[in-house]
């Protein structure tokens, strides 16, 4: 595991598993296996509660490039889902990325059959009403933690919600990178690049380009701009 | 398992006042107008020009540039408020302060006769001549210096061309360039990628409006696009001023946004004006930058690092008020507004 820039073991196994994503969607390889390649498997703890971190991100590669994700991959964001359900007070943007794993897992890999379904219940819908209350600063910084749910054909309250707000995202974009909070300016291109309708004058392009460039050494900012290109030009052809 | 979350550095999220509450700009713009203009009048003889101001060796920032300032905002303060309100009276005594200052304009002349090749001087003159203070020797003076071809090719930024043009304008004569050329190669003009928006650039953008409106008192000159282009940002660009305690540029920028065309922008006001009062002193003053002072004595800051952001702030204030009375407080809440920039396809 490599852990140059990790603080603990937890984020060491983030940024791994961070960096194949990008890999893997750098190289468009159909047999690429993300946590194999970070040689995460389902009896790894850390790996799991890492795989929690990434979440539906996980599978990007197989999302965003059209095809069925590694059985491998597949596994572990599955025990992920079951290790780490959330809290009953727990905020509300851990309930939206539990809820989005769940429906990703669902969309992507339907349960084989003799394998136990998660509970019907657990694919509700959390509550987005205080996302369209809340004001712009704190609507991005929010929607950047949900930023795996910013892929395309994944509807959700959430992205209904920025959808309608996409002006406020494009401040809050501008806002991020003067404060050179590169992973939430990332998670906020990536979602404008997913639902359009940015300000003409915003440059989102190039200034995904700088985010990255400046921001790149954290994989997370990486695949969130990997992630944003990618939709973006599928949204031009 | 809060690791997904980004790291919000300790912010303006967490700083009472952040959300916008209907009517506060307007609750609070009387008492810091009142009492910015009050410390300015208290402080008035701070800006006296002193006896030696035609030597060489005299900082002009310190003397000439303050004493300009106090007539260019003043006379704004004076030409946006009701007559017979005490601002308005104040405003006016403190314009006329200024050209006592300068001789009624005779030394603005011994200025020119001194540096005949230099735009200051006339950008001073053009402060009062604006306010129809004028004096006929300097204009003669002035006259052919202005219809050269030196002065017409003057290299200098493009938005303190704006300025010069905008002077001409002010004495009332033919400008030496058209303004909307000298525009678009502005920082604003050229609707710069708003995440690069800086201290300098940032201070380029405001002096680029407060020229091309007149100092606030022809908004129609803004054009639609840079109008859009203005309302989409300044959000952004306040918020990041307000959060690093650049009190003068976001006084600067309350003023660009109540020299809008159309209606006020009323969501904006509201956020920043009462983070803006909170930071201005008892006495009225607000430090240029950094954390505000507690103490209630007067004087908490040299007169160098607050006079500017204090006739800012008053000078914003009364652009604001004007901005919401002339839109009954309805002014722009947010949605598709008109004159709001459009969106990409």
């Amino acid at each position: 595991m490599d852990q140059t820039h990790a603080t603990s073991p937890l984020a060491g196994a983030v940024h791994d598993l961070a960096t194949e994503v990008v890999l893997a969607l750098r190289s468009g390889d159909h047999l690429a296996t993300v946590c194999g390649a970070a040689g995460i498997d389902e009896e790894n703890r850390t790996g799991i509660a890492a795989a929690r971190v990434i979440g539906a991100d996980l599978l990007l590669p197989s999302v965003l490039y059209g095809r069925h994700p590694h059985p491998g991959d597949v596994a572990v964001l599955d025990r992920a889902v079951r290790e780490f359900p959330p809290k009953p007070d727990a905020p509300a943007a851990t309930a939206w990325s539990h809820w989005h794993m769940i429906s990703t897992l669902q969309r992507m890999a339907p349960p084989a059959p003799g394998t136990t379904a998660p509970a019907p219940g657990a694919y509700a819908e959390p509550d987005a009403a205080w996302l369209e209350e809340a004001p712009w600063q704190a609507f991005t910084h929010q929607l950047s933690v949900l930023a795996p749910l910013a892929v395309p054909a994944a509807p959700s309250a959430v992205q209904r919600a920025a959808a309608n707000r996409a002006v406020d995202l494009s401040r809050g974009f501008v806002r991020a990178v003067r404060r050179r909070d590169w992973l939430q300016a990332a998670g906020a291109g990536r979602w404008l690049a997913a639902i359009g309708g940015e300000p003409a004058t915003l440059g989102l392009e190039r200034g995904l380009d700088f985010v990255e460039l400046m921001g790149g050494d954290d994989p997370r900012v990486s695949l969130h701009v990997r992630a944003a290109r990618l939709m973006a030009e599928a949204r031009a052809r | 398992m809060t690791t997904t979350a980004t790291q919000d550095r300790p912010g303006p999220e967490s700083r009472p006042g952040r959300g916008r509450t209907p009517g506060a700009a307007r609750a609070v713009l009387p008492g810091v107008l009142r009492t910015a203009l009050g410390w300015t009048d208290a402080h008035r003889t701070r800006f006296a020009l002193p006896d030696d101001v035609l030597d060489p060796r005299t900082q002009v920032n310190g003397t000439l540039k303050p004493l300009g300032e106090l007539a260019q905002l003043g006379s704004t303060i004076r030409c946006t408020t009701a007559p017979g309100t005490p601002e308005h009276e104040l405003a006016g005594d403190l314009v006329a302060y200024a050209w006592e200052q300068v001789h009624e304009g005779a030394l603005l002349l011994e200025l020119l006769r001194a540096e005949p090749f230099a735009a200051y001087p006339y950008e001073i003159y053009a402060a009062f001549a604006g306010y129809g203070l004028r004096h006929e020797g300097f204009e003669a003076l002035a006259r052919p210096l202005t219809a050269t071809r030196a002065w017409a090719h003057t290299e200098q930024h493009a938005n303190r061309q704006l300025g010069l043009v905008n002077s001409e304008r002010r004495v009332g004569v033919v400008t030496h360039t058209d303004a909307g050329g000298v525009l678009s190669r502005t920082w604003l003009g050229g609707l710069s990628e708003p995440w690069m928006f800086e201290g300098p650039s940032g201070y380029a953008l405001t002096h680029t409006v407060f020229h091309l409106t007149d100092w606030g008192r022809m908004p129609d000159r803004v054009p639609e696009k840079i109008d859009g282009y203005l309302r989409t940002w300044l959000p952004a660009w306040a918020d990041g001023c307000l959060e690093s305690g650049q009190w003068d540029l976001t006084g600067e920028l309350l003023a660009v946004a109540a020299s809008l065309p159309g209606p006020a922008p009323v969501e904006l006001l509201d956020a920043v004006w009462p983070v803006l009062a909170d930071v201005q002193h008892p006495t009225g003053c607000v430090p240029e930058t950094g954390a505000p002072v507690q103490d209630p004595a007067p004087d908490p800051y040299p007169f160098i690092d607050c006079y500017h952001s204090t006739l800012v702030t008053a000078f914003a204030a009364a652009l604001s008020l004007r901005s919401l009375h002339g839109n009954g407080e309805r002014g722009e809440t947010g949605g598709d507004v008109p004159g709001r920039e459009r969106h990409t396809p």
